[in-house]
């Protein structure tokens, strides 16, 4: 099953229609600190990188508060989007879930003294994938519907206010309202006479009469819906795209555990070709332990002719070290050769003799062909000129170093899923920027990603999705 | 929508009536306090079509008077949102016009009125399209579509539409 469709679908469906939710406690000053818009956003990209995950480790990994986390996930799950387990466990129980998601020794330094002599109540989220294609479907179509209802007056309850005291009343009240005198309605508590609402907001709008405002009103919602329909376009076309594909459908909390613990012990038995522990160090993902969508299976080809040890090294390595986009990368930064992207070439290179194989489609290709060479050649000098674009702007704003930094980002027309994670997140704490670890889609399949987005900004005759760079409407 | 059901009813009959004709000065009670009544739940009582059973009466302290619980059979009306009606206007204003399909009220506002169709004032407001083929008064037949209703629990009133297709006006009584 691939899960691919569907995660673009969240995503798009997450930058449609969360992009501006904020999940804020009533009580909080409403300073611009506090402003979490895209917490969403940032929250559903990285479920769609996971299965079940503990609640506390999602925060961990999106460096936010478990409480902050908790209220954005209560609001997905009324949404529909997201399914939730409670359960009151010990120490043993977690190690359950642990070994589940094959990190059983390095991935928790947790307080376990504690733990095991207390039971502690952990929530656990994940995805529902089908709840979600049904969810966006049934929202799509509702929109349209009220758009389309409004637009030929069909089903809608008029409304008539009262000029002089404001009171709202609606059709439905017609019978209250009607006086023997003349063939107006009257407000009940001040018998003035009402207004019915459009005239109103045509009134308000300067028009006079009925017509013009009805003619108005018309025109606005027709564009509204217009807007609609080539906004949401991508979403709708990964919708039809995802129909006929099977559901990625990971159960309850209890029979997805059970799944990946015997998959690990399967895969431990496999000639210690993937040893649980090691691939999951080099995962390096601040100490989570999750299996990842795409990296759950892979598949090692053992046709070359070395040792398989060091094949399975070299994977590892190149997957534990994250390559940071160019403009990411910033004077100060510690990197190694590595995450800067420098030695990926040669690395690469060799590694074709040893074939390895992703087993999710989009990271078939590695780029290990001329032509894909020369693209990325063409993509570094695109890079190293933004890069000094960059440092212009850093000049003349030094102050807001992050503000440029989105600029130029949105300048790219990047992935928003990107941008979104990365500087969203980044708004949100305030460590200093040199030893950020931040959190990354799996590498080789985003780093891929982003070559091919940003391709097409290069090369105009690259034919491919371009339903990557939606520029959506904010506000 | 019309419903044949079964209800039931505690009747209080006063002991004058306790003789040979008991059982039918029951149901004549009935029909003279439950017929033409409207509850919020099941719609309004169109007619008693039959007694299922009369229970054991009941003696009131005090009062003499006793209680018979009744189970009978009736045809209710109750209409919903989406149905079609056909009623008969009662009421034509500026703001559009009431109708009544038997016991129900509804109110067709004017902007569900179709929009070729213009308000004409005077003794005898109408809704009149340009070429003036087709005019709704008072006592004109139309065919509406009920889009919302309104429930309490002794009386239900009704909003509809007659801007869609085959709706409107079903026999003009000027024409005729
Ligand atoms: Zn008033």
């Amino acid at each position: 099953m691939s899960v691919e469709p569907f995660n673009k679908l969240v995503k798009l469906a997450a930058r449609a229609f969360y992009d501006d939710i904020t999940t804020k406690g009533d009580n909080q000053p409403k300073t611009g600190r506090s402003d979490n818009r895209g917490i969403a956003v940032v929250v559903l990209d990285a479920l769609t990188r996971r299965q079940w995950v503990r609640e506390e480790d999602l925060a961990k990994d999106l460096k936010l508060h478990s409480k902050q986390l908790r209220r954005t996930l209560r609001f997905f799950e009324e949404e529909k989007l997201v399914t939730r387990d409670h359960r009151r466990e010990t120490a043993k129980g977690a190690k359950i879930y642990s070994a589940a998601v094959a990190a059983t020794v390095d991935g928790h330094p947790l307080k376990e003294g504690e733990e095991k002599v207390k039971m502690h109540t952990h929530s656990y989220c994940c995805l529902d994938y089908a709840q979600i294609y049904d969810v966006i479907r049934y929202r799509l179509h509702r929109m349209k519907k009220k758009l389309k209802d409004e637009l030929d007056n069909k089903n809608t309850v008029q409304e008539y206010i009262c000029p002089n005291c404001g009171k709202r009343y609606t059709a439905l009240d017609a019978l209250r309202l009607i006086s023997m005198e003349d063939e107006f309605f009257h407000c009940e508590s001040c018998n003035g006479e009402l207004v019915a609402e459009s005239d109103k907001l045509a009134a308000q709008e300067g028009g006079d009469g009925d017509d013009n405002a009805r003619r108005r009103r018309r025109e606005k919602l027709k564009d509204m819906l217009q807007n609609l329909e080539v906004q949401l376009k991508p979403l709708m076309d990964q919708l039809t795209r995802v129909k006929d594909l099977p559901v990625p459908e990971f159960g309850t909390l209890h029979a997805w555990e059970a799944r990946a613990s015997a998959a690990v012990r399967a895969a431990n038995g496999d000639a210690g070709a993937i040893d649980p522990s090691k691939s999951s160090q080099g995962l390096g993902y601040g100490g989570t332990s999750l299996p990842f969508v795409g990296d759950t299976k892979v598949e090692v080809d053992f046709s070359g002719t070395e040792g398989k040890g060091e094949n399975i090294k070299s994977e590892t390595e190149s997957s534990s070290l994250k390559v940071l986009p160019p403009w990411m990368i910033k004077e100060g930064m510690k990197l190694t050769k590595e995450q800067r992207g420098e030695v990926k070439q040669e690395l690469r290179m060799d590694g074709s003799s040893a074939a390895v194989e992703f087993s999710d489609d989009k990271k078939a290709t590695i780029e290990n062909d001329d032509k894909k060479n020369i693209q990325d050649e063409y993509i570094k000098a695109y890079y190293a000129a933004l890069l000094k674009k960059q440092q212009e702007l850093d000049e003349a704003a030094k102050k807001e170093h992050e503000l440029s930094n989105t600029h130029s980002l949105n300048g790219v027309s990047d992935t928003t899923s990107n941008r979104q994670v990365g500087i969203k997140s980044k708004r949100d704490e305030d460590e200093g920027d040199d030893d950020v670890e931040w959190e990354e889609a799996p590498v080789a399949g985003n780093s891929n990603e982003n070559y091919k987005v940003n391709d097409l900004n290069v090369q105009a005759d690259a034919s491919g999705d371009d339903e990557d760079d939606i520029d959506w409407e904010e506000g | 929508m019309f419903f044949h059901i079964v209800l039931e009813r505690n009747m209080q009959l006063h002991p004058r009536h306790f003789g040979r004709n008991l059982r039918d000065n029951i149901v004549a009670k009935l029909m003279k306090d439950v017929e033409g009544t409207c509850s919020g739940r099941h719609g309004f009582v169109v007619a008693i079509t039959g007694i299922e059973n009369i229970g054991k009466g009941l003696i009131r302290d005090g009062t003499g008077f006793v209680s018979f619980p009744v189970k009978y059979q009736c045809v209710v009306f109750r209409p919903f949102k989406g149905e079609i009606l056909e009623a008969v206007v009662t009421m034509v204003n500026k703001m559009g016009f009431f109708a009544e399909a038997g016991p129900v009220q509804i109110f067709v506002s004017n902007h569900l009125i179709p929009d070729d169709m213009e308000f004409q004032s005077g003794d005898m407001p109408n809704y009149t399209t340009s070429d003036g083929s087709v005019k709704i008064q008072k006592d004109s037949e139309v065919r509406l579509k009920i889009i919302g209703t309104r429930v309490d629990a002794t009386e239900i009133f009704c909003i509809g539409t007659i801007k869609d297709d085959f709706l409107g006006v079903i026999n003009d009584p000027a024409a005729a």
